[in-house]
């Protein structure tokens, strides 16, 4: 708080008090009062009043400094009203009375949000939990059938669990408890994984598949890599050229981490869009070209990596092939031997 | 042959999965009376029990504790819940392994052969699946006809098991490399004719003639 412009503030009290001032002095000096009574009259006027203005200036600089200072500092600005002492003068309790409920009145409303959210996120959980046992039933239903469409049907099931999938992580990922478990495995295991999720599609289109250079173990959560490695193989499959499609998977290690690089031959992203892959419902000129693509896969695989602490980026040369590196960090920390 | 139980109340799951199950080989006993579930089991002493979770009356959990306190019985839990936490509760109750629901049939039927083989103890280690006078041994990728006896490559004996356990029907390609790619071997249509023939010639060689036959257009058939 400024004394200069606490005055300014005060100003126009002031200049009041001297027009009155000067309104009784012409009085005054036509009654012929002697210079000096005028004097003291000035004296017993303004000198209280000064004073007045300074103690409460003091007064509420103390309030206010706390306030601004406390607030500069804070990274949760809306915790303020928790934190301040309550002023000792009348205006300051109000003020303080009022930010105070103000704060009440927001927590809850951000509970109700908070809690909405919750419940709405456990009952996607639940959801998903359910209607994986209906499909679970009819994947046996069509594995023992003998039926023409076996197999397509078998692929389109296995469709509807792939964005099942999907929309359970999308509940986790923008979830604020993180609920994974961290444990060490080896990074081939994910990869032979997705590749067994997409069998047929490799199948289908003959793509080949490369995953001799992959070793190394990583300590990070099992399923939410799972999921990741399988979004990605699942957009190389995708956007592979019709023949000759190649899928290379290898890893290179670093000092401070394991560096996962899925490689595909296939049609590549432009270079205006590339920069753009990760974007939230973000298509691009493939998404136009192939209307496959929903903007979501790329998103949460960033989302979940930024979770998990892994790095996530992706390389492309339109026509040549795309290239996405996923790294594991391996510090001091995560080398648990 | 080994008895499987299996604890499901989804009727649509039970009857497909005891079917599944049936045409691999396995005796399969589905007990509908879930109150009295843990004597059931104890009572029956099946070689593997299939568990559900969320099951009336009693939830997984509670069974597979119960069942643990008598008796050793290996158990592998099969669930919609996929949460970490489901998993090391079910490892912690003593289960050998733990299965999320939509599953990959090939691998429930790994891990069942796995769980079976590990608990079962060393004398029926080695699996023999026999067809006609030839003798698979899945376990070291050897197959004999009479005395004579031959080595196979891993592609080569993972078609050969395909073949045996699907004898007499014909086998089509494209199911062929799906159960090749499902365990892992990454083979492209040359490769598969070429394994195809060497098997044929290894087949040949020891003494059993005539085994795989091609059907234009179908795929394979072990005869």
């Amino acid at each position: 708080m400024n004394i200069k412009e606490y005055f300014i503030s005060k100003l126009p009290y002031i200049i009041i008090n001297l027009i009155i001032y000067l309104l009784f002095l012409v009085l005054m000096s036509i009654a012929k009062m002697p210079f000096v009574v005028m004097f003291m009259i000035f004296l017993v006027w303004f000198s209280p009043l000064m004073i007045y203005i300074i103690l409460d200036f003091i007064s509420k600089k103390r309030f206010y400094d706390d306030i601004t200072g406390i607030i500069n500092k804070l990274d949760k600005k809306y915790l303020l009203p928790e934190i301040i002492k309550s002023p000792n003068y009348y205006e300051g309790k109000i003020i303080y009375e009022v930010l105070s409920e103000c704060n009440r009145n927001m927590h809850e409303h951000v509970n109700f949000y908070k809690n909405l959210q919750k419940e709405y996120r456990e009952y996607i959980e639940t959801w998903v939990h359910e209607i994986k046992t209906p499909i679970a039933s009819s994947k046996l239903i069509v594995e023992n059938s003998e039926s023409k469409e076996k197999n397509s049907l078998g692929d389109e099931l296995r469709k509807i669990e792939e964005y099942i999938n999907q929309a359970l992580y999308y509940c986790r990922s923008t979830d604020v408890n993180n609920d994974y478990i961290v444990r060490e495995f080896e990074v081939k295991e994910s990869i032979k994984n997705a590749i067994r999720n997409n069998r047929r599609d490799f199948i289908n289109k003959k793509i080949s598949v490369d995953i001799e250079d992959v070793s190394g173990n990583v300590i990070t959560d099992l399923k939410w890599v799972n999921f990741i490695v399988n979004q990605i193989i699942i957009n190389s499959i995708k956007y592979c050229t019709d023949n000759d499609g190649i899928l290379r998977v290898y890893t290179t290690e670093g000092n401070d981490n394991i560096i996962l690089t899925i490689e595909d031959n296939g049609i590549g992203i432009s270079k205006n869009d590339v920069s753009r892959v990760f974007d939230k419902g973000f298509t691009g000129g493939n998404g136009r070209k192939y209307g496959k693509s929903t903007g979501i896969g790329l998103y949460l695989c960033k989302k979940l990596c930024e979770k998990l602490g892994l790095g996530i980026s992706l390389n492309s040369i339109e026509g040549k092939g795309t290239k996405v590196n996923i790294i594991f960090p391996l510090g001091n920390f995560t080398r648990m031997k | 042959m080994p008895k499987i139980m299996l604890i499901e109340d989804n009727e649509n799951i039970k009857k497909e999965l005891s079917e599944f199950l049936m045409r691999y080989g396995y005796e399969v006993n589905a007990p509908i009376d879930f109150e009295n579930i843990v004597k059931i089991a104890l009572k029956d002493e099946p070689d593997l029990i299939l568990l559900d979770i969320n099951l009336p009356y009693y939830d997984g959990y509670y069974i597979c504790k119960e069942i643990r306190k008598e008796k050793g019985i290996p158990i592998i839990i099969v669930t919609s819940r996929d949460s970490e936490m489901d998993e090391i509760m079910s490892m912690n109750l003593g289960a050998d392994d733990f299965i999320t629901k939509p599953y990959n049939t090939q691998i429930l039927l790994a891990r069942i052969t796995a769980v079976l083989r590990r608990t079962s103890g060393s004398n029926s280690i080695c699996e023999i699946v026999e067809h006609k006078g030839l003798k698979l041994n899945v376990t070291n990728g050897s197959v004999g006809f009479n005395e004579n006896g031959v080595d196979l490559t891993k592609n080569e004996l993972k078609i050969l098991i395909y073949l045996m356990k699907n004898k007499g029907c014909i086998v089509s390609r494209e199911d062929l490399m799906d159960y090749l790619w499902n365990s892992d071997l990454y083979v492209d249509d040359n490769t598969l004719s070429v394994n195809v023939t060497r098997l044929r010639k290894k087949l040949h060689e020891i003494g059993f003639k005539d085994g795989i036959e091609t059907k234009r257009g179908l795929g394979y058939i072990l005869l």
